[in-house]
Formats: structure tokens, sequence, C-alpha cells
């Protein structure tokens, strides 16, 4: 089994996401609907892809500024839907870097939407956080896809 | 004056780096000239110690006349600095006792920048860049053209400017590394030329591969609820083990992993396991 053993070794993010994803969605498993309608089956699917970026990130570690925006976000995802649902919004103000120049602006900022923690970064961190997050995207659908493939099967 | 002086050993025991400086740069100056005033007044800066304990000693007459002349002005004491330090550096290829001038000058330098008020931050300025990992050629592009228009107040702006430009040009160099390291991410962005049409591949890829995951979940969903179903299916099947290594250690972990991680002590995954959390989170 070296193969296997290069594998673990070589791709030990990939081994970490693949292991945490599965025990979610073993756990996930666990309540059996008998009947859904397309909002309940559409809930189900946005909690494994909540599921799949948790697993993602905490893979990652907190090493990175993406993963550890994201694990913030859905750590504290439920507390804030609560605390905003209570208080006014605008309660939580971020600093928000503004010192692009203005030609890249309309990419800069849809860039920043898109990579988790973006806002807050330089352009510098935010190309390298981009990196990671698309090396760390890419993964992750291939361990996506494998999966859906062998349960398919 | 003689050698032996300076070697002794508690100066190299003190500080020891700056005496190698001090050696290297009388090497410099030997084989350079002129051109090196300004290494050498950094340099001087950087053996302060060095040169404080010991110009009491050797130029003690000389130092004398320097802190009189250096009282008069601010732009007289550089012109001033500038030719003594000509004049030191020839004298300095000429003589062999090499250190004991290149304290005292140091001591000279210092003191003229002490006392001339706008002199302090541009000497400190100069030290920081010689003494940095910079190369040499960089340190003499750096220290020689202050040197020709030194006499102008001006240049001290367009000194500031410069090493704010320099520091602009090193963060654009980050920037286009780092765009030459997602271009080679990205697939098909090798080809794209311009920052902005890279940057619109990225995000296109980015979200792409987001809606992959979207509709992977999806997918996921369906064949884990079909799965959760039918109960005949237990975990995964037992052919994917050695086909893809992950699933096999997943199916490995996944059994039990749910039982370990739990009291493992981590709130997040308590948190996140813990069936209601995730019906909130939506």
């Amino acid at each position: 089994m070296t193969p296997k053993g290069v594998t673990l070794k070589s791709n030990s993010r990939k081994m970490k996401f693949a292991r945490r994803f599965i025990c979610t969605l073993l756990q996930m498993r666990k309540p059996r609907p008998v009947s859904l309608s397309i909002e309940e089956v559409r809930a189900r699917g946005q909690r494994i892809k909540i599921a799949a970026y948790w697993s993602m990130a905490h893979a990652v570690g907190s090493r990175r500024a993406w993963s550890r925006a994201l694990l913030f976000k859905l750590r504290n995802r439920a507390r804030y839907q609560t605390i905003m649902r209570r208080r006014s919004p605008g309660l939580k103000t971020k600093r928000v870097i503004k010192n692009d120049t203005p030609g890249e602006l309309s990419q800069t900022k849809k860039l920043r939407q898109l990579v988790p923690g973006g806002k807050t970064m330089d352009m510098c961190n935010l190309l390298e956080e981009t990196a990671h997050y698309i090396t760390c995207l890419a993964t992750q659908v291939k361990v996506m896809q494998t999966l859906a493939d062998n349960f398919s099967k | 004056m003689d050698p032996p002086l300076i070697n002794e050993s508690s100066f190299s025991a003190a500080n020891p780096s700056a005496y190698s400086l001090a050696e290297i740069w009388s090497l410099g100056v030997e084989s350079g000239g002129g051109g090196q005033g300004f290494r050498m007044g950094s340099l001087g800066l950087t053996t302060g110690g060095f040169c404080e304990s010991s110009g009491n000693r050797d130029g003690s007459a000389e130092e004398s006349t320097v802190t009189e002349q250096s009282g008069g002005g601010g732009g007289d004491g550089k012109k001033r600095k500038e030719a003594s330090s000509e004049d030191e550096s020839s004298k300095m290829v000429s003589s062999s006792s090499a250190h004991d001038l290149n304290e005292s000058h140091g001591k000279r330098m210092k003191q003229a920048g002490s006392l001339g008020e706008n002199e302090v931050p541009k000497a400190e300025v100069e030290a920081s860049s010689a003494a940095g990992t910079k190369l040499a050629e960089e340190s003499t592009k750096l220290a020689e053209p202050p040197k020709q228009d030194y006499i102008h107040v001006r240049a001290r702006r367009g000194q500031a400017t410069d090493s704010h430009s320099l520091a602009e040009r090193a963060r654009r160099e980050k920037i286009s590394e780092r765009m030459k390291i997602l271009q080679d991410l990205v697939p098909g962005c090798n080809k794209v030329i311009g920052k902005a049409l890279v940057l619109d591949e990225i995000i296109n890829y980015i979200q792409s591969l987001q809606r992959q995951v979207e509709f992977l979940s999806m997918k996921l969903e369906a064949v884990n609820s079909r799965m959760s179903m039918n109960p005949t299916i237990e975990g995964f099947p037992p052919k994917d083990l050695g086909a893809q290594p992950f699933d096999a250690s997943g199916m490995m972990f996944g059994s039990q992993a749910t039982r370990e991680y739990a009291p493992s002590s981590q709130p997040e995954w308590l948190h996140m396991q813990v069936g209601g959390s995730f019906e909130r989170a939506i």
C-alpha cells in the first residue's frame, strides 16, 4: 500500500478535508425524512455546501486569512443571525481598504467579495490568499466530484 | 596610530561586527577610490561605539577642530563634510594605518550630522540603505546622486520620494509576481495579457468553482438522502477502498470518527455537528 501512503502524505489537506466532509455527511444522514419539499431539498443542499466549505476551512486551519474569515463567519453565523434579527443592522463595521487604483477597482472589488475575508486585505495579501483559495476550491471540487461519483454508483 | 592598537581584544569582543565592517571598508577604499565617501560615512555610523572609544585616544586634536567647524551651520557643514570625506579618502588610500583614520572620520561624520539639524535623517537613511542587504552597485547608486546635487535643498525631498517610489516599485513587483502565480493556477489564463483581463479570468474561475461546489452539494444531498433512505447500503461500497484513497480513509475514519471527534474538546466541531446548528445556520 505504498502508493496509498504517498497519497496520504502528499495530499494531507485533501485527506483532512475528505475525512471531515465524510464525517459531516454521515452525521447529516441520520435524520431520514420521508418526503421533502423543494425548499427542504434546497436547504439540505445548502447545508451540505456549508459543511463542505467548513471542512475545507478547517482542513486548512487558521494559518490562512481566508480560512480564518470563513471559520469565523460560519461559526458565528447562527449567533449573528439572531443578533441581527434583534438589533439594527450596521452593528459590525469592518475596516475596508480603499487604496486601489481606480482602473482595477471593479475587478478587485469583485475579487474581494469572492474570497472570504477579502474586504480587509490589501492587494498583495488578497492575491496571495486568492491563489491559496483557488487551490483549495479546486481540491474541494475534486473530492466532492469523486464522492458524488462513488455514491451514485 | 598602529594597527595593533585597534586589534585590542576589548574592541573585537565588544562589537566584532563593527570591526569587521571597518576592515571591509578599508579594503574597499583601497580598491575603490574617491566615489565611496558616503559609504564610508555610513559605515562609520554603524561602527558608532567603536569610534567613540577610539577617537578619543587617536584623533583628539582633529576632533576638536571638527567640532568647531561644524558649529557654523547646516549647509556649510555639508559642503565641508563632503570635502573632508574626499580629503580623507585620498589620505586613506595612501596611508597604511587606515583603521585609525577611519574611526576618527566616522566620529567626525557623526558629530557633523548631530550638529547640523537636517543632516541626521539623511545620514541615517544612507546608513540603513548601505547596512541593509543591498548590492554594492545599488548602494553606490543610492549614495551617488545626492552627492552630485548635495548642495541643493531639494535633494532631500527628491530622496524621500525616491524611497517611497522604491517601496512602491517593490509592492508592484510583489503584486505582479503573485499575479503570475495566479495565472499559473487558473487554467487558460496564461495567454491573457493585461491585469484586468487576468483578474476577470480569476474571478470567473472562482465563480465557476463555487458554482460547481453548489451543484455538487446538491448532487451529494440527493445521493446522501437516497442512501439514507436505503438501509441496505451501509456506508461506502468496499470496492472504493482501492480506487480512492481518501475515500478509503474516510470510510475507515467515518464510522468511529464521530465518536472520536465529538468529545475531543473541539467546540466548533460540536457546534457544527450537533444537528440544530445546521438548521439555524441556513
